[in-house]
């Protein structure tokens, strides 16, 4: 039995009238409610374990640490970086936090759940259920207290920017809340990409270990890398939409408009991975007994 | 004389044992091996770009490419897993049957790492010698007597990590954190150990404070024998170095061991 054909049956039937388009975007009320219900509970779970807030906090605060004394090693023999002055570069430190803590609140203990799912076939669980696959796999779970890196970086960008004497205006905000919002969709796309991979290498388990070796290289203004190495990572692997972007519009380096774009690359990546994971899950049939 | 028989018949089973293993998991170990290469990458990329303008301190971009790439292989060579793997031996009670063996766990944990070594530096080494053929600037010229020293330097590194490790993991006796020190531990020598920039590089104080522990002898010290940028007294106090800190490590190793077992109450089956 196809599990895969199965999950679309029982979501087509799901619909009253639905005309179920290949790609559809919509998303049903239930799937927010369900979403709802999944995150409160987590967030039940996690209130029981208040030490991880502050093992969260050290740990954070610590990471942050090590960034920026990082910085000040590079910045001992240099004043700028692929063009970008030290406060510049902090402000997209700050931006890699923020998008650090979405990772670990909701994609690696989500989404980067999915390689080991595969192989012990636990994602039957999943099919069975008459939701969205892809959107119950990335969204089930939510580390609140991860969130804490999402406050931190985005203080540490509002310190740097204060420093670097730029008072943003509300175009320049909206254009770094918009770019924000694309590089977020965009680490998204890149999680769903790699991990999708599981379905072609079923016995790799630690396949978000290549989420991370990549986004090690979203540490800096994507200028500071050699000439090939960028055209990666604006157009191959799009790292460079990820915290360039976003920090280069809140420092008022791109004109606000560019966010626009940032956007549209967004929505091709999420596109693009969209059709990405239906033809993986074509591929999945199943191992558990 | 049938110790030492008994011995290499021992290694050889769990040698191969461990090589089988690994041989298992092949993909998951290639990409483990990405992961540990990405960031000296980084930072190589970022000293390329600093060091367009002409050398920093003494080191060219071509020195750059060298450190970094020796820094690679030298830590494949030298890094251990051990605190994760006893971490969990302990906290889930894998530790029991190895206990019941007639053969000490280190033995199992060190045949981990040679099987583990061979495969992944060997990869790394093919790499570079692939690089090397289109790149002159990350050839090292050969010297057999240097070879040998660092060779020994590695062993010796190798040695250090794995106690630091080892006992790192041992902690797992006492609290639930013991994965976490070890990575407040790798954090601190990112700076210490050379991992972020040649120790010349760093502020003059932070590098004094790094001579007076065991971080550069993990790595920066045998990467500089390699690429040859360490020569005449530094060579000796290297070495007395590393002996005198993995002397310390195996006596906080056998120390956590022996008080930890006391306290060990067996958790599953």
């Amino acid at each position: 039995m196809r599990i895969a054909e199965l999950q679309w049956e029982v979501e087509r039937g799901g619909k009253p009238g639905g005309t179920t388009l290949a790609m559809t975007f919509r998303i049903p009320q239930s799937a927010i409610r369900i979403l709802v219900a999944l995150w409160r509970l987590n967030v039940a779970e996690e209130l029981q374990y208040r030490a991880n807030f502050v093992a969260s906090l050290l740990g954070t605060t610590f990471w942050i640490g090590t960034a920026l004394l990082t910085l000040a090693v590079f910045f001992r023999h240099t004043t700028r970086l692929g063009d970008w002055d030290y406060w510049e570069v902090v402000v997209l430190l700050g931006v890699f936090n923020t998008l650090t803590g979405v990772i670990e609140a909701v994609l690696r203990p989500g989404i980067g759940r999915l390689a080991g799912e595969v192989k012990s076939g636990g994602l039957d669980l999943v099919l069975a259920k008459p939701v969205d696959a892809q959107g119950f796999v990335s969204f089930r779970r939510l580390d609140v207290w991860r969130l804490t890196d999402v406050v931190l970086g985005l203080t540490l960008a509002g310190y740097a920017l204060h420093r670097l004497g730029r008072v943003p205006s509300v175009v320049q905000l909206a254009a770094f809340g918009l770019a924000l919002a694309a590089a977020v969709v965009v680490v998204y796309a890149l999680w769903v990409a790699l991990m999708s991979l599981a379905f072609w290498f079923v016995s790799v388990e630690n396949l978000s270990v290549l989420f991370d070796a990549v986004y090690e290289g979203a540490r800096y203004p994507v200028s500071a890398y050699p000439g090939a190495l960028r055209f990666v990572f604006v157009y191959l692997i799009p790292i460079a939409w990820t915290t360039t972007i976003p920090a280069s519009a809140l420092t008022g380096r791109l004109e606000p408009g560019f966010a626009l774009v940032a956007a549209a690359v967004a929505g091709v990546a999420f596109a693009l991975t969209r059709l990405l994971w239906r033809t993986a899950l074509k591929r999945y049939s199943g191992a558990s007994g | 004389m049938t110790r030492t028989v008994d011995w290499l018949r021992r290694y050889g089973a769990l040698l191969r044992a461990a090589w089988l293993q690994d041989l298992q998991y092949r993909a998951s170990i290639v990409l483990w091996l990405l992961w540990g290469v990405t960031e000296p990458a980084v930072a190589l990329g970022i000293w390329w770009a600093i060091a367009a303008d002409g050398p920093v301190q003494g080191y060219a971009r071509a020195d750059f490419a060298r450190y970094f790439f020796a820094l690679m292989l030298v830590n494949q060579l030298t890094i251990a897993w051990d605190s994760w793997y006893l971490d969990s031996w302990i906290r889930e009670g894998e530790l029991n049957f190895r206990l019941a063996r007639p053969i000490h766990p280190a033995h199992e944990a060190v045949a981990e790492n040679l099987a583990y070594k061979a495969r992944t530096a060997g990869m790394i080494l093919v790499v570079w010698l692939i690089v090397a053929a289109a790149w002159p600037a990350v050839r090292l010229p050969f010297g057999a007597g240097r070879w040998a020293l660092t060779a020994a330097a590695v062993l010796l590194a190798a040695a250090l990590r794995f106690f630091i490790s080892f006992a790192t993991g041992l902690l797992a006796f006492w609290t639930t954190r013991a994965t976490a020190i070890m990575e407040l531990h790798a954090g601190i020598s990112l700076f210490l150990s050379g991992r972020l920039a040649p120790l010349a590089l760093l502020p003059p104080a932070v590098a004094r404070v790094a001579g007076f522990l065991w971080f550069p002898y993990m790595l920066a010290f045998p990467v500089d024998l390699l690429t040859g940028a360490v020569h005449g007294a530094a060579l000796l106090q290297g070495f007395v170095g590393q002996v005198v800190w993995l002397a310390v490590w195996v006596g906080a190793y056998r120390l956590a061991w022996t008080r930890g077992l006391r306290r060990y109450g067996a958790v599953g089956g």
